[in-house]
């Protein structure tokens, strides 16, 4: 028995050491690396998210890589455990050596990462899904975090906004109990209380469960005439169901991740033709529609569904940044972040042919702009990005754009109600 | 360089220790005393949040925060984790086997909505951050703090270990082991099986908040999502792969089956390209699944059985 662990041992260390050797033989390739939850109860999600990564990488490849190396991707699983999510990230930085990574969906998993992880040892982590504001407010990951996707508070004041707009009153929140929901809900009654409006009554929900009736119930004693449902496609098609068979009122809000044709079928799509929805936009132009194209092109799938386009830009300004620092250290990769989006830059958008150009624009010492997937990708001081959204509704059983609400207009809603 | 292998190995052996910590306090409840409880991962919760409330910054929304030093959150941590499981050993001590576990198990998803809900003190779904680690203004770069930390946690498993097979081969231990061997018996030799059972519950489940609090001010960050039952399967897993009855085959156990599930995701990332990372991971859940269940058809009483004591009057 002892032979045996001593050879598990054995096997457990030489594969661990073959990754090092192989890695320290040159500094090609570069490894980018990757935490997603690829199992667990947000795989459905991750499963898009991770072709948009394996896009990326294969964009950046073939448009010249970072400083001449060709790039290897390298993703692990987080299993949707905190645990083992910082067990990955730790093997990324220490054993591959990777000088930046992404990660990762859940922010129960992100939070431990930054503070055992990122901020200690120094390593650039960009995140295209991980929502929860503190990270970037309170100063825990020293710069080192960046998120290519606006938190909850461009979402919820949106939804703020539009929701008075249509003038719904007595508004029943039913939101799922995580940090997501939690924000969202917390941003939208600061947003209603300058703009207006009023919040019937508040029911938390847990997800995962097979009903939720309890909840429904008590949302409709409170008599709302309205409903704002804060939370993920599976479990909200459950809420909506029995929303609707208790004789819930029909106009209904919903937050981005309903924004799947799963939601839309689960329900069925002549119930939801009065429902609208708020999601961050991917500004509609070429650079968009050039990802769009490429990636149904390869996966012969579409490409709408949450955290698609945000992971791509994510790994995009990653192989840019590294491009742009003057080296492959954490300190440089991190003031590289923003060097990615310069006002006076030269336009270079989506694809590898634009990736090629803005390598030869970095490499003669002359300043880009990056029009991602979601449109132009600006960094803040804390390393959160601002951007437009839209509202979006069911017709004809195919989820269309109803309006999109501009830079601009987001940022005088911003100003409205901060002030 | 190889010193990144080393680093990484440092921070895989912390995590093994604390796992162990909270393996071994299963095992003096499981594998000595026969109790099956199913609610680890909410004493470990306890503890973690107890730790977490009394030493984080403190921030003008949550009522604790209270920016104490490290020790007085370990003990504070232990003593609220022992007198949670004080009040509820005394309500399901006349559980028997299945029904405790039913028991614990919902005692411990009810602590976890507790944490999430209870938000001006636990900071609920958010969590708790800025824990501090303690002496990491001495300790300031990631591989020196993780090898005092190793240092740290190596020196409190050897205390704990050494104590409980000291307490094992007690008087007090041997009861322990009559009452899970026959109770009947040993009731009728004059022993009081509720008050034994009782003590080995309340001192196993505060070395499981021991861990909770040692686990978080490694980390430095706490929230709900920590405490999901997967923990407690795994802790389980750990102690019967290793050897349930066995100290050092609770350790070995923690330490094979974490390296299982830490070896099997370097596996798939190795032989797996990244297009079929997907499949990959789904591979790897069903490899750890694989494992266990090899380890348990070559070693049915685990990697190191619990050794047989014999009376030395058998002989007579």
């Amino acid at each position: 028995m002892h032979r045996l662990i001593r050879v598990a041992m054995a096997l457990g260390s030489g594969l661990l050491i073959c990754g090092e050797v192989a890695a320290q033989g040159a500094a090609c390739p570069v490894k980018i690396g990757g935490v997603l939850p690829l199992t667990g109860s947000m795989a459905p999600i991750t499963k898009k998210i991770a072709q948009a990564a394996e896009l990326a990488i294969e964009h950046v490849n073939q448009g010249g890589g970072v400083k001449g190396c060709p790039v290897q991707f390298v993703l692990r699983d987080d299993q949707g455990q905190p645990t083992v999510g910082v067990d990955a990230a730790k093997y990324l930085v220490e054993v591959e050596r990777v000088p930046a990574f992404t990660g990762t969906i859940s922010s129960g998993i992100t939070g431990p990462i930054i503070s055992s992880v990122t901020a200690p040892s120094k390593v650039v982590q960009i995140t295209c899904c991980s929502t929860a504001s503190p990270f970037t407010l309170d100063g825990r990951s020293a710069g080192y975090f960046f998120r290519t996707i606006p938190t909850s508070k461009t979402q919820a004041y949106a939804t703020a906004s539009e929701t008075t707009k249509r003038g719904l009153k007595k508004t029943a929140v039913i939101y799922v109990n995580t940090d997501f929901g939690t924000d969202m809900l917390r941003f939208y009654k600061a947003a209603l209380a300058k703009l207006g409006g009023e919040i019937a009554v508040e029911v938390p929900y847990n997800d995962n469960q097979p009903s939720y009736r309890a909840e429904v119930s008590k949302a409709l004693a409170a008599k709302p005439e309205s409903l704002l449902l804060i939370g993920f496609p599976k479990d909200a098609v459950t809420i909506v169901r029995e929303w609707l068979s208790l004789g819930g009122p029909r106009a209904i809000a919903l937050n981005n991740s309903m924004r799947t044709m799963d939601f839309v079928n689960g329900v069925g799509a002549k119930f939801v033709e009065d429902f609208f929805g708020m999601d961050n936009a991917q500004v509609a132009g070429p650079h968009v529609d050039a990802f769009n194209k490429s990636f149904e092109e390869k996966f012969k799938a579409d490409s709408k569904g949450p955290g698609v386009h945000t992971q791509y830009d994510a790994l995009m300004v990653m192989a840019l940044a590294m491009n742009i620092a003057k080296d492959l250290t954490g300190p440089s990769i991190k003031d590289a972040v923003r060097l990615v989006h310069v006002p006076n830059g030269a336009p270079v958008g989506t694809g590898p042919g634009e990736f090629k150009k803005a390598l030869e624009l970095i490499k003669a010492g002359k300043p880009i702009k990056y029009f991602g997937a979601t449109g132009p990708i600006e960094f803040d001081a804390n390393g959160d990005v601002t951007g437009p959204a839209l509202v979006w509704k069911v017709k004809d059983g195919q989820i269309v754009t109803d309006r999109t609400i501009t830079i601009e207009e987001m940022q005088a809603l911003f100003r409205r109600i901060e002030n | 360089m190889l010193t990144g292998v080393f680093s990484y190995l440092v921070f895989f052996c912390c995590i093994v220790l604390v796992l162990g910590i909270l393996t071994l306090g299963l095992n003096l409840q499981w594998g000595f005393t026969g109790l099956f409880n199913a609610g680890i991962v909410g004493f470990y919760a306890i503890g973690a949040y107890t730790h977490a409330i009394l030493t984080a910054a403190p921030q003008p929304q949550y009522l604790g925060n209270l920016g104490l030093p490290w020790i007085v959150g370990i003990a504070a941590a232990m003593a609220a984790t022992a007198l949670a499981a004080w009040v509820i050993g005394l309500l399901t001590i006349r559980l028997r086997g299945d029904y405790l576990a039913i028991a614990t198990f919902g005692i411990a998803v009810s602590i976890q909505l507790v944490a999430l809900n209870w938000e001006p003190l636990t900071g609920g779904s958010q969590g708790l951050s800025r824990i501090p680690k303690p002496l990491s203004g001495v300790f300031d770069t990631p591989l020196s703090f993780n090898l005092w930390f190793l240092c740290l946690l190596a020196v409190l498993v050897a205390a704990i270990y050494f104590a409980l097979e000291r307490i094992l081969r007690s008087p007090w231990g041997r009861v322990l082991k009559a009452i899970r061997e026959d109770e009947t018996a040993a009731v009728a030799l004059g022993k009081s099986a509720r008050r034994f059972r009782l003590e080995a519950f309340v001192l196993g489940s505060t070395l499981m908040g021991l861990a909770g609090a040692l686990y978080v001010s490694f980390i430095g960050f706490v929230s709900p999502f920590d405490f999901l039952p997967i923990l407690t399967f795994q802790v389980w897993a750990m102690l019967i792969a290793g050897g349930s009855g066995n100290n050092r085959g609770a350790l070995l156990g923690a330490l094979v089956v974490w390296a299982i599930w830490s070896a099997s995701g370097v596996a798939v990332t190795k032989l797996v390209p990244p297009s079929h990372a997907a499949q990959g991971a789904a591979v790897q859940v069903i490899l750890i699944g694989l494992l266990l269940i090899f380890v348990l058809l070559y070693r049915p009483h685990g990697l190191l059985g619990e050794a047989a004591v014999v009376s030395r009057h058998a002989a007579d």
